[in-house]
């Protein structure tokens, strides 16, 4: 990487819950603003800008809510920017914020994803109508369900491997006290006989819907250099789109994706991801999407990441590789945080800060998100020493 | 067919959000349900009327939430003639910046008068409130001008 060097200084989440209902959204961006702010142990007079990210307005019916939201954010006078990047933006927004630092122009930086899902309807959200088109009025597990079958059918996957990646998420979550599902008494037997919602996804094998925001407090070297706690270091940051159809898309592996992922691991020179990257936090809002992105990151070669977790590689238990060890997007979804919380929770694992589901020795670690009709990518590599 | 030939549709899309208005704007919706007017005592001792969460100087969380008074005093106003479709007032009104006694920020609301001769700066205004109230700005019907030696 080019220019500033960027610290992690703090993190800061909110416990995620499918209703918030004693906050306002100015509330709920609060918490986890202030966390964060507590362990950088710095106030709100140390931070020159805020860059904010979250879902659609559609999605609470609160058009630009960034406006309102800076009083909360202690921004007055201070350059507050709003990003746009479907579900993808909770990562998207840490890497903008991230190139203010990177380009010198800030010292400080704090940054924010949210979302308060119980004041709307995704799926509505998701599926608004288009004149003189019909709509499928099929949501995020409609779109979605096609290109897994698709998956599943080319690499020929066993068809329990999706219950296998919510099984282990689930069992994550419950050592993650702000994960939203912490559900004691499933089992992998009542993964697989869940209802059946978009064929092949299982209710069981989809993520739940949740109130919540992560915040982080990201500064250049000399705020690094003078913190008292552990801070992570950013090893490299790429994000790239595409059109979510055009003829001959490899919507399985698009090409956007391959294409971040390569100049995510060069930057941060690393030539052999699934030796040299310790914890993955991955955006896997529907349970297939571990094994099918572990492809496209280089973790497996093509048609070959179902192995990976049929055989505990991505176990945070004993896995050389483990995947969302806090639980992922299957365990709490905030949309417009979700992104963040990927990049936040792979900060956590190299500053040694992530209690019961910390991996041990975490070095280096990928923050991942992706949105849209899998069209939207953002990725960041941090590592526990400096760049 | 429309302006030039072009196909045009209509597109119309609607949802009930939720708003969750927590412990301050809360308390002030509430207020106005019961018939009373809040606001919220900053750390300078001023107060805001209607509250806010954060202090829009010193990001501070707000928290004493205090019962103001129902009179005041227009400080500016602009007279509405006709009012606009979605107005709350079918006839034509004040629209005033009223200083509520013992408040340090003006609210914005009607004045209930019958034309702009009736208007001043400097007048004082009380509460009219309406007989049922759901927790909204408009269980104020508006202000009308102060009848001297009443109690407000």
């Amino acid at each position: 990487m080019s220019g500033e060097r960027i610290a992690v200084l703090g993190v800061g989440q909110t416990k995620y819950r499918s209703t918030r209902g004693d906050v306002s959204i100015a509330g709920l961006v609060r918490e986890a603003a202030y966390r964060a702010l507590e362990d950088a142990q710095l106030g709100w007079g140390d931070i020159d800008a805020v860059v904010i990210g979250k879902a659609p307005d559609f999605f609470e019916g609160v058009m630009m809510p960034e406006l309102y939201l800076a009083d909360a954010l202690g921004c007055v006078g201070k350059p507050m920017l709003r990003v746009h990047t479907a579900g993808s933006v909770g990562g998207s927004t840490a890497l903008v914020a991230a190139s203010l630092v990177q380009a010198r122009i800030h010292r400080r930086v704090l940054t924010l994803g949210f979302e308060k899902q119980s004041e709307s309807n995704a799926t509505w959200a998701l599926s608004l109508p288009q004149p003189f088109s019909v709509s499928a009025n099929a949501g995020a597990g409609g779109y979605f369900s096609p290109i897994i079958r698709q998956y599943m059918t080319r690499s020929g996957a066993p068809d329990l491997i999706g219950c296998m990646v919510a099984f282990k998420d689930r069992q994550n979550a419950l050592l993650n006290p702000y994960a939203h599902l912490h559900q004691h008494d499933l089992t992998f037997e009542k993964v697989v006989e869940s209802p059946m919602l978009w064929d092949p996804i299982r209710y069981s094998e989809t993520c739940p819907s949740s109130d919540g925001a992560c915040a982080m407090v990201l500064g250049d070297e000399v705020a690094g250099d003078a913190a008292t706690g552990p801070v992570a270091w950013v090893h490299g940051t790429a994000m790239r789109s595409e059109a979510n159809n055009f003829p001959g898309r490899d919507e399985v592996n698009p090409l956007a994706s391959r294409d971040c992922a390569a100049d995510v691991f060069r930057q941060a020179g690393i030539t052999d991801p699934r030796t040299q990257v310790d914890v993955v936090e991955v955006y896997v809002p529907f349970s297939w999407y571990e094994p099918m992105w572990l492809e496209s990151l280089g973790f497996a070669e093509p048609d070959n990441g179902w192995r990976m977790v049929e055989d505990g590689s991505t176990s945070l238990d004993g896995g050389d590789l483990p995947v969302n060890a806090s639980g992922g997007v299957l365990s709490s979804n905030p949309i417009g945080a979700s992104g963040m919380i990927r990049f936040a929770e792979a900060a956590m694992q190299v500053r040694g800060m992530a209690g019961e589901h910390q991996v041990d020795g975490a070095r280096t670690a990928l923050g991942h998100a992706y949105g849209g009709g899998a069209q939207y990518f953002a990725m960041w590599v941090v590592g526990s020493e400096k760049p | 067919m429309g302006d030039g030939g072009g196909l045009r549709a209509d597109l119309v899309l609607e949802y009930p959000f939720t708003r969750t208005t927590g412990p301050v704007i809360g308390a002030f919706l509430t207020g106005l349900r019961e018939g009373v007017i809040t606001g919220i005592r900053r750390s300078d001792g001023t107060v805001m009327v209607p509250p806010v969460e954060y202090d829009p100087v010193t990001s501070e969380p707000l928290t004493e939430i205090v019962e103001v008074a129902a009179c005041g005093e227009v400080v500016s106003w602009t007279w509405v003639d006709p009012p606009r479709p979605q107005s709350p007032w079918d006839e034509p009104h004040g629209l005033a910046l009223i200083m509520l006694d013992g408040t340090d920020t003006p609210l914005l609301h009607g004045v209930l008068v019958g034309s702009a001769a009736e208007l001043w700066t400097g007048m004082r205004v009380e509460a009219v409130w309406r007989d049922e109230r759901v927790g909204h700005i408009c269980d104020l019907a508006g202000f009308a001008p102060e009848v001297p030696g009443a109690v407000a």
